[in-house]
């Protein structure tokens, strides 16, 4: 198991240093001088000159680089060009609230999904199977920021059960908070629940096919008992790998979702700094959010071993 | 046959039906759509829907019912293209990966390994911030974070394929690297990829749409659907309604290509159900 951890944590090397070279390259693919484009038209020849030594941007590409990722693992991911405040300050203040939104959404999403691709399954090919992936299928298709637009229009503008401006996080007042998280973590989950839900029936289907299951009701059990005890914890592990994928799904959305709801989250800090042009939060922020990322899936694969033991630590 | 048997699948029909619908309206959208979808008139702001505006006008009197039939052509296009650039490129880093293997199948899958180490919207995102709004920006930020989707599964593909007898011959045949990769293989792996290519494309409208709405798509006044609901939001309670018909849209447009992609997965590709 500990040499399965180590394998696999050597296997991500190459991907996150490609990772990192993606986002360091990102700031040079701008077309023209960055410096200038930052600052903005009323910037003079000297404060341009000014910027381009302080981001490095004067040093040839691989030196800048080396320095970039140096920072990087010292846990220095630049400094606002408009604030001068330090970048990583401003993820740790922010991500906080990205973090309880998706975290949220996924939950509400798996409350979702679990019991009803379980119930599609155990009713597979009736009317309410069907009626169960029409559902799925239409929450695939729907933006969730639409959906979130809408919710916001019609729950919380017109009818008022839920706040529509200002924030409070969870932290401070958990009642208070869930009422402005609700919507946000509804609309940007309801996705991953179509997918998951669909994913959970299928898997679930293929392991009702098993002789394991036979046996289970030759044994006389009851096709629920079944399914819940015996089947589910099998069907779970393909289900894993896809909530582990989605969970990024849930941090891009995030970046949408937040503006619609205007949450002080990272994703709104990005949106607002691309306006404003502040490249360096930009990579800084993305570079975080790839990385956790990462990390989520690493702990999935590590967790698919739990539900699916046939995997082989080798 | 291959036909016979989607004509006979009820939602992949009714998906094909709804592409097909939005197919049209993009390339009628002139004698479809009322008005000029850029036409500002002030003496007609925030009209709500009448006989003349048939889904109301916006905050700068435009008609919107004629920017959400020209918004279908807006959304069409990108997707497509996106997708195309995404297929393409998709397939020659998959096919050469797979064909060849060792330090090029290494390589290149470590790089696609890392595209998928984002989550999609935000590499989106990042790209848009550094090219700017720009149609054919859009295209190349979404052809490029869809790569990984058509590179890993024609790999697989070309692994699979790549050992058969057929392949052996053709090569002790004489036949060089490239006419066995395009005459043997290639066509081999179409199956997965339009499989891929249906789903890819309704994904694309959802990322296009989200990124207009955010202001990193075609830049407005376009009527991207996008920018139609990025407009209504500043204006939604004056008219609700503005807000609910882009949506609407896009709604119907994804769902035909999930729809007709189900079905094309079911039928092509049994195994990746």
């Amino acid at each position: 198991m500990l040499k399965y951890f180590a394998k696999r944590i050597v296997y991500l090397v190459p991907t996150v240093f490609l990772v990192t070279v993606m986002v360091f390259l990102m700031i040079h693919l701008i077309p023209g001088d960055p410096a200038a484009l930052m600052l903005g038209e009323d910037a003079t020849q000297e404060e341009v000159k000014v910027l381009r030594h302080a981001l490095g941007l004067d040093k040839p590409l691989p030196v800048q680089y080396a320095i970039w990722l140096s920072s990087i693992f010292k846990g220095d991911f630049g400094a606002s060009v408009h604030t001068k405040r330090p970048v990583a300050q401003s993820i740790m203040e922010r991500f906080p609230v990205t973090l309880t939104l998706t975290t949220l959404a996924m939950v509400i999403s798996l409350l979702l999904a679990i019991p009803s691709g379980i119930l599609a399954a155990y009713f597979h090919a009736t009317r309410k199977d069907y009626l169960f992936m029409g559902a799925t299928i239409l929450g695939v298709s729907v933006p969730g920021f639409w959906l979130g637009l809408v919710l916001l229009l019609f729950l919380s503008v017109n009818l008022g059960w839920f706040p529509s401006t200002g924030f409070v996080s969870m932290g401070e007042d958990l009642w208070e908070g869930l009422r402005y998280m609700l919507l946000p973590a509804l609309s940007l989950g309801l996705y991953m629940a179509a997918v998951v839900a669909r994913m959970i029936r299928s898997s679930m289907l293929e392991v009702l096919r098993l002789e394991y299951v036979t046996h289970a009701r030759a044994k006389g059990l009851r096709e629920w008992t079944v399914i819940t005890k015996h089947a589910l914890k099998n069907a779970f592990a393909p289900a894993l790998t896809t909530i582990g994928l989605q969970f990024g799904a849930l941090l891009g959305g995030a970046v949408v979702t937040e503006t619609v709801f205007s949450l002080p989250g990272l994703g709104k800090y990005i949106v607002v700094s691309i306006y404003m042009r502040d490249y360096p939060v930009v990579q800084g922020s993305i570079l975080f959010l790839a990385i956790v990322y990462v990390l989520i899936n690493l702990v999935v694969d590590l967790l698919y071993g739990y539900f699916d033991p046939r995997i082989e630590y080798s | 046959m291959f036909l016979r048997r989607l004509l006979k699948n009820k939602m992949g029909l009714i998906g094909a039906g709804v592409i097909l619908a939005n197919i049209l309206v993009a390339l009628l959208a002139p004698y479809i759509a009322t008005h000029d979808p850029l036409k500002i008139d002030i003496t007609n702001q925030g009209a709500l829907p009448s006989e003349e505006n048939l889904f109301g006008t916006d905050e700068y009197g435009r008609d919107i019912f004629s920017r959400v039939i020209y918004g279908t052509r807006i959304s069409l296009y990108i997707s497509v293209l996106s997708v195309l650039v995404a297929a393409t490129l998709g397939i020659i880093l998959g096919s050469t990966a797979g064909y060849y293997g060792g330090w090029a199948d290494n390589l290149i899958m470590r790089v696609v390994d890392a595209i998928m180490s984002f989550p999609a919207i935000l590499l989106a995102i990042g790209i848009m911030a550094v090219l700017g709004g720009h149609i054919y920006n859009v295209v190349l930020a979404l052809g490029f974070v869809y790569i990984p989707w058509f590179a890993r599964v024609v790999r697989g593909s070309v692994l699979s394929i790549k050992e058969k007898e057929y392949i052996e011959a053709s090569l002790a045949m004489g036949g060089n690297d490239l006419t066995v990769l395009f005459r043997h293989i290639l066509p081999n792996c179409m199956a997965p990829v339009i499989v891929q290519a249906t789903a890819a494309l309704a994904y694309a409208i959802l990322a296009e749409s989200a990124l207009s709405f955010l202001g990193l798509g075609a830049p407005p006044p376009a009527p991207s659907w996008g920018n139609i609901l990025s407009d209504a939001r500043n204006f939604m309670l004056d008219n609700a309604l503005m807000t609910i018909f882009p949506g609407v849209a896009i709604t119907l447009a994804v769902l035909g290509f999930n729809l007709l992609g189900d079905a094309l997965r079911d039928l092509l590709d049994p195994r990746l159900k």
